[in-house]
């Protein structure tokens, strides 16, 4: 340790420590423009100069680092002329438009000038007189105002492992920008925004709107994915006006992905529903609350009446827990009906069952903190950049900071295979066999029999996977010091995804990662709230809690917690609500921001089995086909307009607070349920967001807000920086918070977000004892010339629902389907391009866009474009799988030609 | 009661002291004005209405910065900035409305203007029947400008805030890309 003298405080600090820390740690501030926690020091912008007491010399602060018995003054009359004279360079060809500058009013360099009163200047020279860079559609580069700090440039090789922007020419010339005058083509996640200390960078969507001083700040959960992001949205007159971040705020330690920042327009669009609409001979007609309410209890009471399950109900997974825990309580206490499932069904689901048979939990073994501390890590079957994209960054860091040796599975090259240390690029369609072989050989310890060879040779010889780099991948998973398997939505998605899925848990379970602390199996939900809404029991397996709802011990359970009887029949899932439909045993379906006929081709015939249907209600914000033939359609407040709870893929229950005002008359999902069972004259009695999370918590105390802190920086200014972890809204905050010199970060008494790992490992051995590795069968073969076609998640669209935003629509307006450049090239089919792709089942055309990341044999299109017409290549029979009820045709073999079909 | 007071009210001593003052006004000039047949001559410095002020070139100078509207004691201002229809570079004033049945006329948003764009003029008899009537737009605003264009510069002058205007050098004039010194001068 070393001792260290601060404007006369002594501190002891670790060595390794810059003296920038070290004062800190001493409780005070020195100002900075380049310094930036999370990444490297630069030690370009010469502000954080402090003078060395002893040798009179003046250092900069955040590069050096400190020694034994070092007595540092920050403020001197010395310093404070040396930070003079730097603004004075600083601002020599800086222009003077605060007033026009988008920064003005939150900006480091205006508030440094004000304080340090930097007023003349007393050197002669022109003012800087570029072009603004308006190339972009999402961000402006201005290299007028830009003062060399690199931050932005750091944050994009450190922090996102883009690179997307550099220093172009030296000396005075040097600009930031993309290389060779191109137009920006990056991931979009706005972090050079936030970290940018002038204004040479800012956005077009708010350009010139706003001033910061009339923006409100609201700190909340972003519900895009399930990375739980804390974000800052900013309103003005209760719209939003733009969203930013702090630094170390909450899991995503001050990064927001594309969607977050900038996909919330959707919200405030003319085309949201404002009114309910009740069809009047067969038109919808705008209608109030008070004329439509008895009249949508009559008819669900005349049904009710009929017997149980008589009514079915559809939720998304993007709704808060409040939202799912009181629909399900509405389904199951008034309606008598157990015919409820989520949109979790169509993927998440396969990973959901086994994992809470297999560990009787749905909260992760690990976290983001620990990927950054594993020594192995598997993906497989997942585009975290994607899906959920801080455990992507989490990622990077950890291949490329922290060394982790990363293996990626995966037919398509996604972002993290450039860090990757093997990537086995294996053949479509062989991703089972993969997982059950790879299982295989590591519950077997080696011995493989003679049949699980045979596989195994099949696998080298016709899926493309390297022996070498099999073995490698088998040997370092077994001597791994720790050891992480991630994995995500393309498994869950898979034709055999829950066979895989208990094939990848017995092989963790093997590997001895269950038991062994900071190892585990991480699945990434595919929507914000998957995890929650399973644990709120909005499905027809399970009560909330994860109990089984067909049990009758865990049934009285909730009978006694509610104190009603509970009196629905068995339930079924999706499978089940469209069988039942079909045969007349249901009678109405209420949907909550779900659309089944988006799902299915229109030949599947959902559409025509959903007009048997007396009654169907509607629950969303935007027009779709479920809306073109609904009862009645009721405006559902967003996530912006509402407060609720949301589990994050690390386990967090963070809270997303309201920011804007209610759009038009629209409610919250659970007041609308409310309001229709007191109007059905059996109310739940429901009366606030607040209440009904205080009741989840009576029953599931462990469902109690939690949230990961990081370092955060407060000061006057913004520019003076002093670490104190943030308050954030809603959770307990230790009285030890506001001590100086507590730099590490701080233990907040906060509920443990990961699964217990005792009872875990107690369940899996005993559920592992059970099963056996199942064999997969290899699920799609393309034959000659043919491919397989496939529909990931887009990294700029969050669901169908963003579609509908402005702004993301500006940055992905047009689903384009991507092909291999080599293929492309050999077929002489060029960028732009109109194909069609024809199935067993049907014909579609697209625009081509070549991509080097796409195999050979694949082709990739972003599944929220998926309309009619892309779904008419599936299969028109549904199948569904028998061990989870999912649907299982997720991809097909198409053959391409180049004309186009009219 | 004593003789001096006796003769005090005989002779009506304090009346004719009183008239006397009446009487000496009759030879002095006359201060009183018949408003509205005759006016004052205001003084330059005469903080009356608030006008938007253009450039020579007859381009409008408000920037749409917002500052009128941060600095304005009795939030008379409303500004809405935008990107300018013809130039994606700029800034401008989407909307711009000053309420004057609020303004207490403090000439802060003068001083707060870096652009020059707002001065005030001697104007001070606007009236309206309605409440709405005295809520300005833009357009109103320039219009009026335009009308008393001599008086806002005098205005400008007279508070010391033409000096940048008259410098012609970049120093002290706020230099904006989307109005340059070169530019506003045509």
């Amino acid at each position: 340790m070393a001792k260290v003298t601060v404007n006369g405080i002594e501190v002891e600090v670790d060595p390794s420590y810059t003296i920038l820390k070290a004062a800190e740690k001493a409780g005070v501030s020195i100002p900075t423009f380049c310094y930036h926690p999370r990444m490297d020091p630069a030690g370009s912008c010469r502000i954080c100069a402090v003078e060395l007491e002893d040798s009179k010399r003046v250092v900069m602060s955040c590069v050096t680092p400190v020694a034994d018995g070092m007595k540092v003054l920050t403020e001197s009359p010395k310093i404070h002329d040396a930070r003079k004279t730097n603004l004075e360079l600083l601002l020599l060809h800086h222009p003077l438009d605060c007033p026009v500058c988008d920064c003005g009013g939150e900006c480091p360099l205006q508030n440094m000038s004000f304080a340090y009163g930097a007023t003349e200047s007393r050197f002669e020279s022109h003012r800087n007189d570029e072009q603004e860079d308006l190339k972009s559609d999402v961000l402006i580069f201005n290299a007028n105002r830009c003062i060399l700090c690199g931050k932005c440039v750091r944050i994009c090789d450190e922090i996102q492992d883009v690179h997307a922007i550099g220093f172009i020419n030296r000396g005075f010339d040097t600009i930031i920008g993309p290389p060779l005058g191109k137009k920006l083509d990056c991931e979009f996640c706005g972090d050079c925004l936030e970290v940018c200390p002038t204004g040479a960078i800012t956005d077009h969507f708010v350009r010139y709107k706003f001033r910061p001083w009339q923006l409100e700040q609201h700190q909340t959960t972003c519900t895009n994915c399930s990375s739980g992001c804390q974000m800052h949205v900013e309103t003005e007159n209760e719209s939003i006006v733009r969203v930013t971040s702090k630094e170390g705020l909450g899991p995503n330690e001050g990064s927001i992905c594309v969607v977050g920042r900038f996909g919330f327009n959707h919200v405030q669009t003319p085309q949201r529903f404002d009114t309910p609409y009740m069809r009047i001979e067969h038109r919808l007609v705008p209608s109030s609350w008070e004329e439509l309410l008895p009249e949508l209890a009559n008819r669900l009471n005349a049904i009710r009446r009929k017997g149980t399950d008589r009514v079915a109900g559809l939720i998304s997974s993007r709704v808060s827990l409040e939202d799912a825990y009181v629909f399900q309580s509405f389904f199951r206490r008034v309606l008598r009906s157990n015919m409820i499932d989520t949109g979790a069904r169509y993927g998440f689901m396969n990973a959901a069952i086994p994992l809470v048979e297999a560990t009787g939990t749905l909260r992760p073994l690990v976290d983001h903190e620990d990927l950054l501390k594993a020594k192995v890590i598997l993906l497989i079957g997942t585009d975290p950049v994607a899906e959920s994209n801080i455990t992507g960054l989490f990622l990077k860091r950890a291949a490329r900071k922290n060394r982790a040796k990363l293996y990626v599975v995966d037919s398509e090259a996604i972002t993290l295979s450039n860090r990757a240390s093997d990537h086995i690029r294996i053949n479509p369609g062989g991703e089972s066999l993969f997982v059950s072989v790879l299982t295989e050989e590591i519950v077997s310890g080696g011995n493989l029999s003679d049949e699980w060879l045979t596989r195994k040779e099949e696998l080298f010889k016709n899926w493309n996977v390297d022996p070498g780099v099999y073995q490698r991948l088998v040997n370092d998973l077994k001597t791994a010091e720790t050891g992480i398997l991630v994995t995500g939505r393309k498994m869950f998605r898979n034709e055999n995804a829950s066979l895989s899925m208990v094939n990848l848990m017995k092989m963790t379970g093997a590997l001895g990662w269950i038991e062994k602390e900071g190892c585990g199996i991480l699945p990434i939900p595919e929507t914000a709230n998957d995890l929650g809404v399973l644990m709120m029991g909005a499905t027809y397996e399970w009560l909330p809690g994860l109990l089984d709802a067909r049990n009758e011990t865990s049934r009285k359970k909730w009978e006694n917690a509610w104190g009603t009887s509970l009196s629905y029949g068995s339930g079924g899932g999706l499978n089940q609500i469209l069988q039942g439909i079909e045969e007349g045993k249901i009678n109405a379906l209420i949907t909550m921001g779900e659309n089944p006929i988006g799902h299915f081709p229109a030949g599947s015939k959902v559409r025509e089995i959903l007009g048997k249907l007396d009654l169907i209600v509607s629950l969303d914000m935007f027009q779709n086909e479920l809306v073109d033939m609904a009862h009645f359609v009721l405006p559902a407040s967003s996530s912006f307009e509402r407060t609720g709870h949301f589990v994050s893929v690390e386990g967090f229950v963070q809270k997303s607070v309201q920011t804007m005002a209610h759009w038009g008359e629209s409610l919250p999902d659970w007041e609308i349920l409310e309001k229709t069972s007191l109007a059905m004259g059996n109310p739940m009695g429901y009366e606030s967001s607040e209440g009904i999370m205080k009741e989840i918590l009576r029953f599931l105390p462990d469902l109690s807000p939690s949230t990961r802190n990081g370092e955060h920086f407060v000061g006057g200014t913004g520019d003076i920086h002093l670490v104190k972890p943030v308050d954030s809204t809603g959770f307990s905050n230790p009285s030890h918070v506001n001590e100086p010199g507590n730099i590490s970060r701080l233990s907040f008494e906060m509920p443990p977000h990961k699964a217990n790992r005792n009872s875990v490992s107690a369940r899996f051995s005993e559920w592992n004892g059970k099963t056996q590795p199942v064999l997969d069968a290899v699920s799609v073969i393309p034959g000659e010339g043919e491919f397989v076609f496939s529909m990931t998640k887009s990294l700029f669209h969050s669901g169908k629902m963003t579609l509908q935003d402005p702004n993301l629509k500006k940055i992905q307006p047009e689903g384009k389907l991507r092909i291999n450049r080599q293929t492309a090239r050999k077929r002489k089919i060029k960028k732009g391009e109109k194909i069609t792709l024809s199935s067993i089942h049907g014909r579609c055309s697209f625009v081509v866009e070549p991509s080097p990341m796409v195999s050979e044999f694949e082709l990739v299109f972003p599944e929220h474009f998926a309309d009619s017409q892309v779904l008419a290549l599936f299969p028109s029979e549904i199948a569904f799988s028998p061990e989870t009820g999912t649907p299982t045709t997720h991809r097909i073999r198409v053959s391409l030609s180049t004309e186009t079909v009219s | 009661m004593t003789l001096k007071s006796l003769l005090k009210s005989v002779f009506f001593t304090e009346i004719m002291q009183g008239l006397k003052l009446t009487f000496t006004h009759m030879f002095k000039k006359k201060i009183t004005v018949q408003y509205p047949h005759e006016k004052l001559d205001l003084a330059d410095g005469y903080r009356g209405f608030i006008v938007h002020r253009r450039y020579e070139n007859g381009q409008e100078r408000c920037v749409g910065c917002d500052l009128c509207e941060a600095i304005c004691p009795a939030k008379a201002i409303r500004v809405v900035g935008d990107i300018h229809p013809e130039f994606p570079e700029r800034r401008f004033a989407k909307e711009y409305t000053l309420d004057f049945t609020r303004c207490i006329f403090c000439g802060f948003c003068v001083v707060a203007c870096p652009v020059n764009a707002l001065s005030m003029t001697k104007e001070f008899a606007h009236s309206s029947f309605t409440r709405e009537g005295l809520i300005y737009s833009k357009d109103q605003l320039l219009t009026l400008g335009d009308k008393c264009e001599s008086e806002s510069i005098a205005y400008l002058k007279v508070r010391n805030m033409w000096g940048a205007e008259d410098s012609g050098k970049d120093e002290g004039r706020y230099h904006f890309p989307p109005i340059s010194a070169t530019q506003s001068g045509g």
